[in-house]
């Protein structure tokens, strides 16, 4: 019961509301089931990883390691760009909360919390494009060593 | 070969592809491939967020260029992917431009779109299930999906009246918090902070700060560092249009 509260309920929520998002950036059939499947996979990792890492940058970070590695994933099986799948499986990691509560702070006058929550958004928003980077630049790689082996075997020579 | 033609061909793929919102190097790629394909070696592509340069060498040694300007657009997965297909089969198959040509037109003219009212219904079901996301209780989600709704509507009509993106996102996040304080103070909503950051997700520009980012490591450095400004910008103007909202709310009825 305790884990349908903590981890299946949220994940349904995320699920949903990627789905929402994918219907807005008009993915059409079952691109939609696929991309709103990513959005609850990083929230699932994300709370799943709490109890290991108990930092929300972190987690994050995890998370976008994951839905990354599912959007080339798939981006591979159906030969579509990966902006689509990011794009929506994204969403739920989005620090929205903490833009709001940072911006909350920010006319309340409370400055030493507003600087904290903002350092923390910049945080959570800085992990989430690194752990992004990280995934799409070791695929990028592969891909060149790949695509170099096929092509021409002494052709890197010349660059040296 | 007409190379004035293959060159508009090559810019008009890569227009398509920026319009409907793939990263810039998949757009300097694409066109690149493509000249490579019909026999061009030397192709240098620039594309930043609001421009496509083009510029190529035939093979008669002429220099040829073209530029295009890119209007603000926004994100279309559909259209993307059907570029993205079509330029994989020209680099392929290597039709004759008249085919090409065809193939470009007809995914301009054959858009598939959502009608409105069903974008209406995703925007609903993601600020529902965003205030649920957020802890949020049933009621509150009641009033997510009336925000999201609010924020909908407040988008597709701004877009219509060609606002600016920084306008269009001030409006759409002061409209919804506005709501989401309303319906909180009548009764309806339990937590208006959880309602409004529900709301607000379809506005938040966290994936334009992580592509952003994704284009300055990509060595992109014009692109990212427009793209972090727009991020900045959007993020500022979303935070004032609540903040607006609230201010407003604490005058008229006090607390909140």
């Amino acid at each position: 019961m305790e884990f349908i509260q903590s981890y299946l309920l949220p994940f349904l929520y995320a699920f949903v509301a990627s789905a929402g998002f994918a219907v807005m950036f008009n993915i059409h059939g079952a691109g939609i089931l696929i991309c709103s499947f990513g959005g609850g996979l990083g929230w699932l990792v994300y709370l799943l990883s709490a109890p290991i890492l108990q930092s929300e940058i972190s987690q994050s970070f995890v998370a976008a390691i994951t839905i990354s590695a599912y959007a080339e994933i798939m981006a591979r099986i159906r030969k579509c760009p990966v902006t689509g799948y990011l794009l929506v499986a994204s969403f739920p990691l989005v620090p929205g909360g903490g833009i709001y509560y940072t911006m909350e702070h920010a006319i309340n006058g409370e400055t030493e919390q507003f600087l904290a929550s903002f350092l923390h958004t910049l945080g959570v928003a800085g992990a989430l494009a690194v752990g992004v980077l990280l995934v799409s630049s070791l695929v990028r790689m592969w891909g060149t060593y790949h695509h170099r082996r096929q092509t021409s075997g002494r052709g890197l020579r010349r660059h040296g | 070969m007409d190379y004035d033609r293959l060159l508009s061909l090559s810019a008009n793929l890569g227009y398509g592809l920026l319009e409907s919102g793939a990263e810039i190097y998949r757009v300097e790629e694409s066109i690149q491939r493509l000249l490579q394909a019909y026999g061009i070696t030397q192709v240098d592509p620039f594309v930043i967020p609001n421009c496509i340069i083009v510029s190529m060498v035939t093979p008669e040694g002429v220099t040829m260029t073209q530029v295009r300007r890119m209007p603000s657009h926004g994100t279309d997965i559909d259209l993307l992917e059907r570029y993205n297909d079509l330029c994989r089969k020209l680099c392929r198959e290597v039709p004759p431009l008249e085919v090409a040509e065809a193939g470009l037109r007809q995914i301009d003219e054959n858009r598939r779109q959502y009608p409105a009212w069903e974008l209406m219904v995703a925007y609903m079901v993601a600020g529902a299930a965003f205030t649920l996301f957020f802890k949020g209780s049933v009621r509150d989600a009641l009033c997510g999906a009336l925000c999201g709704l609010a924020v909908g509507l407040a988008v597709t009509a701004m877009t219509r009246l060609r606002a600016n993106l920084f306008f269009k996102s001030m409006v759409g996040a002061f409209l919804s918090a506005l709501l989401a304080l309303g319906l909180t103070q009548v009764g309806l909503g339990q937590s208006s902070d959880k309602i409004i950051i529900g709301a607000l997700m379809a506005l938040v520009p966290g994936l334009i700060f992580t592509n952003a980012i994704r284009d300055v490591m990509a060595g992109d450095m014009m692109a990212g560092i427009s793209k972090i400004a727009d991020a900045l910008l959007i993020g500022v103007s979303v935070a004032l249009g609540t903040a607006v909202a609230l201010g407003l709310t604490r005058l008229l009825w006090g607390g909140g």
